[in-house]
């Protein structure tokens, strides 16, 4: 009993931000393949050029259903079996950033709060009163304002912004665990069968046991 | 408990036994698919199973051998001789015509995997063979000497270009 | 034909006679409730943890530079791998939690008592084996806090007298955490569960020397007895399709509820991330070392509490038969142990601050006390309950039991006078 409370305080906790000092912004990630293509091809455009996803290959994206014709731009002479690694060298990225940008594939699931943070992290960056671009979500980042968030005004163009954060966080959510999907179809079934299953056996128990005086 | 042993109860007892000895049964057999499908070959794996390779630096007379699936695959450039030759027999022990173990008759592809036991058969003289138990193979791939039962496999392979072909696919 | 093959069998090997003995006719206590199922339950998740692992054995690599990489194909590229993985990350916590709920009975029902106090000892020995396993195989990731949790845990050995320094290298095999520490954890994290069955099958035969207890508390007469098999092997299997929903619904819903998000980063032995935690099923014993302000007294503060249960037996002499179920004041401290190990869990989770540290040490008083005391508290308690007056019921299961000592004593003399 007393670990089943456990895991409920600590389901409890690792869900809300209260790591984080700054609240984050709920996101709902899209599982449809529109969006998330959407989704690589603006990180294809805006991420793509310092961060790899090593985890993932050309032909993860032909097999997902993002057309073939957009994966072979983005591949150009790199074989079809190749990870969808930087254009830009450790070396180069040590030189501009002082830092190597951290591989993406995994984004999502390594940080508290997961696609929510990331999200947020996204739109988090504004000016200071002194004109200091400053990002409260992760406050020692090194990265630039990637989607312009900051220079953004008027309100259709923050919604655009937004628009295109989700995306690309629903394409990472999907990086993170491809199977994400089929693991829940899947459980599904098992947990029908299951229920199926304990409720016969509900039953047999109750006839063995009817045999006691 | 005596109302219970009557036969109709005893009976429905022994089937709801049954069934669901029967539906346990069908989840441990679903259970272990995927503990058995793990073992087959990964997707990383399977992506490998296809090789795409340039003819154009092989010689007429030469021979190239590339990995396919892990295994050699070898890629003759037949000189008009060595067709004519292949033409005219019919093999002895497996008889193929040679027309049916190429798509152009200038290029031979087989996989480099001696029928009998396994081993890579050399390149000797007209034809190839394999010193683990001296099967003999002519320019067609086809077995002219024992104890190896079968020709040389074709593997399934197609032209995309007039000098480029994928094994793998035919 | 069967018939004939089991004869042929029994002539050479007693399986009938086996069968007889430890299934169709070994007697349960028909009251046992459904508390009772968790020692099947706990068998169930060894098989899984071990026919899982194997399979995932055969695709992982035990190589710094591998293994992250090698956990990243089983979830992407082997078939069914994803699952397989979950399966296992996720068995791990089922296997505490299982073995918590084991153990809160057996403490309840007072089940550690006379005779039971080996079956209780492999009991605790195996919650150790438990303990190293999941500690090493949680390395096997090479994640962030694989990397540091191993790095703290391993220097807990610095508390060694004299060669504490030593021991701690010995044990990684190099200065700090790496791949030889990689390679022997994955040898043993692979060789533990086999011991852990031997250990099983002597808990087993521990068992079945004493009989399984029951909610009463004292060993009921024959006729309260009831064969094994067909009633609480049906009992048990039904009980397992309960288990197995919940523990499907983490592994197909909520996998990644019990992974820690920076295990998801490599690890990087030049960084450690800002609030490292152990899982959760060792977050009170990390409560308690860290509450102890001393290195050395912190780790033998967590051993003990660790070690505390196999105490029991000794600690708890009340005559009052069973455990919690007649005992007011003792249910009283059974909830208030459980309320303070949530407490020490709570704060071995949070980053420690001084309000933390404070709680945490108060908890810890309370952990210790709540065993140290029980020698005072159930003399008081049955003391208080003898003047109250029991139930007649009570007075009953104590003269009975009594009268059982008395006979057994008996015989015991008489045997002695025979010979």
């Amino acid at each position: 009993m007393n670990a089943l409370v456990k895991v409920l305080v600590l389901c409890c906790f690792s869900i809300g931000a209260w790591a984080n000092e700054v609240p984050l912004e709920k996101v709902n990630v899209a599982t449809d393949a529109v969006t998330i293509s959407r989704g690589a091809e603006d990180l294809m455009n805006d991420c793509h050029s310092c961060h790899t996803l090593k985890y993932i290959r050309y032909r993860d994206l032909v097999a997902f259903g993002i057309d073939k014709q957009k994966v072979d731009a983005w591949r150009g002479d790199q074989a079809m079996d190749s990870p969808l690694l930087g254009q830009f060298s450790d070396a180069d990225a040590m030189q501009s950033f002082g830092i190597v940008p951290p591989d993406l594939s995994l984004m999502v699931k390594a940080r508290d709060g997961g696609s929510s943070y990331v999200y947020s992290y996204l739109l988090a960056y504004h000016n200071s009163p002194d004109g200091v671009l400053e990002n409260p979500v992760y406050p020692a980042t090194k990265m630039p304002d990637a989607l312009g968030i900051a220079s953004a005004t008027d309100a259709a163009q923050r919604t655009e912004i937004q628009g295109r954060a989700r995306d690309i966080v629903s394409f990472l959510t999907w990086a993170a665990d491809p199977h994400d999907a089929e693991r829940k179809r899947l459980g599904y079934y098992v947990l029908g069968y299951l229920i199926v299953l304990t409720t016969l056996l509900y039953f047999v128990k109750n006839q063995i046991w009817g045999r006691l005086k | 408990m005596t109302e219970n042993e009557s036969p109709a109860n005893t009976g429905r007892r022994n089937f709801l036994i049954k069934a669901t000895t029967a539906v346990g049964g069908v989840g441990v057999a679903a259970a272990c698919v995927p503990f058995v499908a793990s073992m087959n070959p990964s997707s990383d794996v399977l992506a490998k199973a296809v090789t795409e390779v340039d003819l154009s630096g092989i010689t007429p007379g030469g021979v190239r051998t590339v990995a396919w699936q892990g295994k050699p695959v070898f890629i003759v450039h037949r000189t008009p001789e060595e067709i004519q030759a292949s033409t005219a027999t019919n093999g002895v022990i497996d008889p193929e015509p040679d027309s049916q173990r190429v798509q152009k008759p200038e290029w031979l592809v087989v996989v480099g995997v001696c029928t009998h036991m396994g081993c890579v058969p050399n390149k000797e003289g007209p034809g190839w063979t394999c010193h683990c138990h001296g099967s003999q193979y002519d320019d067609s791939g086809r077995v002219t000497r024992g104890p190896a039962p079968k020709n040389l496999e074709v593997p399934p392979y197609h032209f995309v270009a007039d000098n480029k072909i994928i094994i793998g696919k035919a | 034909m069967p018939g004939r093959i089991i004869k042929w069998i029994d002539q050479r090997f007693p399986l009938t006679s086996f069968v007889k003995h430890e299934l169709t006719d070994y007697p349960t206590p028909r009251n046992l409730s459904y508390w009772w199922n968790f020692g099947f339950l706990a068998g169930v998740v060894l098989m899984l943890q071990v026919v899982t692992g194997i399979f995932l054995a055969m695709h992982y690599r035990a190589d710094i530079s591998l293994s992250f990489d090698s956990i990243q194909h089983i979830m992407r590229e082997v078939n069914y791998g994803w699952l397989l993985r979950y399966m296992h990350a996720t068995g791990a916590s089922a296997f505490f939690f299982v073995i918590f709920v084991h153990m809160a009975r057996t403490l309840y029902y007072g089940s550690y008592r006379a005779p039971r106090e080996l079956l209780w000892w492999t009991g605790q020995g195996l919650l150790l084996l438990l303990m190293a396993t999941a500690f090493m195989g949680y390395l096997l990731p090479w994640g962030q806090m694989s990397y540091w949790g191993a790095t703290v845990i391993t220097n807990l050995f610095q508390a060694t007298p004299f060669f504490g320094d030593q021991i701690v290298i010995w044990l990684r095999g190099d200065y700090t955490v790496g791949d030889a520490t990689l390679t022997r954890f994955f040898a043993l994290h692979y060789l533990f569960p086999f011991i852990i069955i031997g250990a099983v099958v002597i808990h087993l035969v521990a068992l079945h020397t004493v009989k399984s207890s029951n909610p009463s508390g004292i060993d009921l007469a024959a006729k309260d007895n009831i064969p094994f098999h067909p009633y609480f092997t049906i009992k048990d299997l039904y009980g397992l399709g309960w288990f197995l929903i919940v523990y499907s619904v983490f592994v197909f819903f909520l996998p990644d509820s019990l992974i820690e998000p920076a295990n998801n980063i490599p690890a990087n032995p030049m960084q450690t991330p800002n609030h490292i935690v152990p899982e959760w099923y060792f977050l009170p014993f990390y409560a308690i070392l860290r509450s102890v302000p001393n290195l050395v007294g912190g780790v033998v503060a967590m051993g003990l509490s660790v070690m505390m249960f196999a105490f029991m037996p000794f600690l708890d002499r009340s005559r009052i038969p069973g455990g919690a179920h007649y005992r007011p004041i003792f249910k009283i401290q059974f909830y208030l142990f459980l309320l303070d190990m949530l407490v020490l869990g709570y704060v071995g989770y949070t980053p420690p601050t001084n309000q933390t540290l404070l709680i945490g040490q108060i908890a810890t008083l309370c952990y210790f006390g709540s065993f140290l005391l029980i020698p005072f508290i159930s003399r008081i308690e049955e003391r208080w309950l003898v003047r109250r007056g029991l139930p007649p019921a009570v007075i009953a299961l104590m003269e009975s039991e009594a009268l059982t000592i008395e006979q057994r004593r008996l015989k015991h003399r008489r045997r002695g006078e025979q010979a």
